[in-house]
């Protein structure tokens, strides 16, 4: 690397740390987002309020609605004697209610299949999803604890959970969320700078300068390189020491990891500058591409159930490498099989963004 | 404010319209980014965890677990997938299965003898909420497995019948797409704003606009109403798009809906011009409108991750963020066709926010003036 090369990024390097606003939105954002999303959400549906409803004196229905209490996924929902059930879902004052049958749920029981009624508000179907499940067990345990194993199934299974075995949502979504910052800062900084430079026409003085179109295009993108992958580091560590997701692989493999992705979206970034007037738009354009790569990714929604035609349009999609790969490498240890084949696609994908960029930015120099 | 001339505002509104038109590329992804997101959530996302890839290791072979097998498949949840060379954990550790099964090799003497049968059944616990939903599936898959393969299938001694209501077909795109509404309105008003007046700080234009006659409420009715618009624009799309196209069903009333929306607007247009005034760049103005308004209204909304579900402390700070108030009632009012009486709450919440935050970002534009 030449020495006038090596002083230009330098100084754009230093240029963007000296902004006091720019540092805390480089390093103190991505860490406060992920300590909040790693600590607000979760992905298993709890304090479902529910709402029992019987005749005086059913010590059985009483006992079975106290297992679903004593559960810990559902809470009592307040409520009359006389009130109707429907009305207590449509105000939202529960989210499910348990009617007992006529006449006792032991005679029910006695005579037929002890049938009770379940409402669920379903406007969350995620959420009446996991109610109907939960009840199911519960009153499937309730059946054992009254009438004893006769009506248990034969065959058991004895489930065991691989990799996360307190079933923490953290562990999922601590890697998730950390390729999608990483993704956010480094397309946005860069696409935005650069259409900044363009817009106060500093541009003009760097291409007089003695240095040629790929030495500019390396001084200007190299620094969000370097940036991008300090805040993958960053985050990374901050996983560890707050929430103890593991990183069970090596760390070279999530160096490398990082650094093909990087690449890919600070290609993107530039690509994006290259095409936009003002830096209203490079931030539009930027989002045109996050929002899909955010929601094909995997981070959120499965990309395994989504339609075929989105499955294909995923595997174009950078950061869903990146996820699985991150997931990979941090909770399983990293398998070769799925490195090197999600591996060998960014880098791909970073060849090509990155000859594209490269194509564009010199056409807009000249 | 006696001294407001609504003719200055339109002045600026329309000097303003005119900007935004004369940049078809701004307008058009402006309008473009709701067209993505409807048409993503509505075809693409669907929470029921299916096609399960389930490897088995089956060292019976017999009748018996050639059922079992069967019933897995049949469930609709599972697709059996050949293990060839690998071992099941293999196939986990590598992504190629989520899930597997192991049948002992005296699986089928010990059903036919009548004894109580184990199988293992192992869980790729990295992706936690899938691995949550099909421990949900299991229950099922021994009951059906019971019935096939019993002599004489057991009593049922409890069950419930469950009734899902507003959504009875417990339909994804039925829950998320009423919610985008907040996505939008978080994204595009919050950006919009800030962004654009960012500018107007940065290129100095903004003293220029204050040293003329215009007063300062003017300017800001002048430069928010166009944008206002434009994101109720972008809402009302996302309303056809989802009765014509999806046929989600809107159970309330249409004006309940206008008025929490143009709450919404408010509120997120106030913190738009709050963040332009404080940061008066646009690149921090962007990052802070990502961290302060899209990131909640998408994540800690209730849009996905259920408020309920969040530790107590977060519970109550969702109750300080609008898109919180404004997904209750946009859910409430297109759902189950709640009423004013129902939503008392998250209206007042969603009031008292907006009026907070335009009295905030008013007091903090007229204080830097000085």
């Amino acid at each position: 690397m030449n020495i006038t090369l090596r002083a230009f990024i330098k100084k754009e390097l230093t240029q963007t740390l000296r902004d006091g606003k720019m540092r805390a939105l480089l390093f103190g954002a991505p860490i406060i987002q992920m300590t909040i999303f790693g600590l607000a959400l979760t992905t298993e549906i709890k304090n479902i309020k529910l709402a029992a409803f019987s005749q005086p004196g059913d010590a059985m229905f009483e006992r079975v609605t106290e297992g679903f209490y004593s559960s810990g996924w559902f809470a009592r929902a307040a409520h009359a004697a006389v009130e109707d059930p429907f009305e207590l879902i449509a105000s939202g004052r529960a989210d499910a209610v348990l009617i007992a049958p006529d006449g006792g749920l032991a005679r029910s029981s006695e005579r037929g299949d002890g049938k009770m009624q379940l409402l669920v508000d379903a406007s969350n179907a995620t959420k009446a999803r996991a109610v109907e499940a939960y009840s199911k067990s519960i009153i499937a345990a309730a059946a054992v604890r009254e009438y004893g194993a006769s009506g248990e199934p034969a065959i058991q299974f004895d489930v065991r959970v691989l990799y996360n075995p307190a079933m923490e949502s953290s562990m999922f979504l601590v890697p998730g969320v950390m390729g999608m910052l990483v993704c956010l800062i480094t397309i946005i900084l860069t696409a935005m700078s650069l259409t900044r430079e363009r817009e106060i026409g500093t541009f003009e003085t760097i291409v007089s300068a003695p240095l040629s179109n790929a030495e500019v295009l390396l001084g200007k993108t190299v620094p969000y390189v370097v940036l991008g992958i300090a805040d993958a580091a960053l985050v990374v560590a901050a996983g560890y020491l707050i929430f103890g997701v593991p990183v069970r692989g090596p760390l070279w493999q999530l160096a490398l990891v990082a650094l093909a992705f990087v690449i890919n979206t600070v290609s993107i970034g530039t690509f994006i500058s290259t095409v936009s007037k003002n830096q209203q738009q490079a931030m539009l354009g930027g989002f045109m591409f996050l929002f899909p790569a955010i929601l094909m990714s995997g981070v959120m929604y499965p990309v395994e159930n989504m339609p075929g035609a989105v499955i294909a349009a995923a595997y174009l999609d950078p950061l869903m490498y990146f996820v699985r790969l991150l997931r990979n490498i941090m909770l399983k240890g990293g398998d070769s099989y799925v490195l090197w084949s999600n591996l060998g696609a960014l880098l791909f994908m970073a060849a090509f963004t990155a000859a594209l960029a490269y194509k564009r930015f010199r056409q807009t120099l000249n | 404010m006696k001294s407001f001339n609504i003719h200055r505002a339109y002045s600026i509104a329309r000097k303003e319209v005119m900007h935004i038109l004369r940049d078809p590329f701004t307008l058009s992804l402006a309008l473009g980014l709701p067209v993505m997101l409807v048409t993503f959530f509505g075809y693409a996302i669907d929470f029921e965890v299916k096609d399960i890839n389930l490897a088995v290791s089956d060292r019976d072979n017999g009748p018996s677990s050639r059922r079992l097998k069967e019933i897995f498949a049949a469930s609709g949840y599972f697709r059996l997938v050949e293990t060839g060379q690998a071992g099941p954990v293999e196939m986990l550790d590598s992504n190629r299965a989520s899930a597997a099964l192991f049948i002992e090799p005296d699986f089928s003497k010990k059903i036919k003898g009548g004894s109580r049968v184990m199988a293992q059944f192992v869980l790729d616990g990295s992706d936690n909420s899938k691995a949550a939903a099909v421990m949900g599936y299991l229950p099922g898959i021994r009951r059906a497995a019971q019935i096939r393969m019993a002599a004489t299938p057991p009593r049922e001694r409890l069950s419930a019948e469950t009734r899902f209501l507003y959504n009875p077909e417990l339909n994804s795109r039925w829950f998320t797409v009423p919610g985008l509404a907040a996505i939008i309105i978080g994204l595009l008003a919050i950006l919009l704003t800030a962004l654009t007046v960012a500018r107007e700080w940065e290129n100095g234009s903004m003293e220029l606009l204050l040293s003329t006659p215009v007063r300062p409420f003017e300017i800001i009715a002048g430069k928010l109403a166009p944008y206002g618009i434009l994101v109720l624009a972008g809402v009302s799309f996302v309303y056809l798009v989802s009765r014509l196209v999806f046929g989600v069903p809107f159970a309330g009333s249409h004006l309940l809906f206008l008025a929490a929306c143009l709450l919404f607007i408010t509120a997120a247009l106030s913190q738009g011009l709050l963040i332009s005034v404080l940061t008066r760049q646009q690149q921090v103005a962007m990052q802070f409108s990502m961290i302060s308004g899209l990131l909640p209204s998408m994540l800690l909304s209730g849009f996905i991750f259920p408020v309920e579900s969040m530790p107590a402390f977060f519970q109550y700070l969702t109750m300080l963020l609008p898109p919180r108030w404004f997904m209750a009632a946009a859910r409430g009012i297109t759902l189950k066709g709640a009423d004013l009486g129902e939503l008392a709450v998250p209206f007042l919440a969603l009031g008292l926010l907006s009026a907070g935050m335009l009295a905030l970002a008013i007091k903090k534009f007229k204080t830097d003036l000085e």
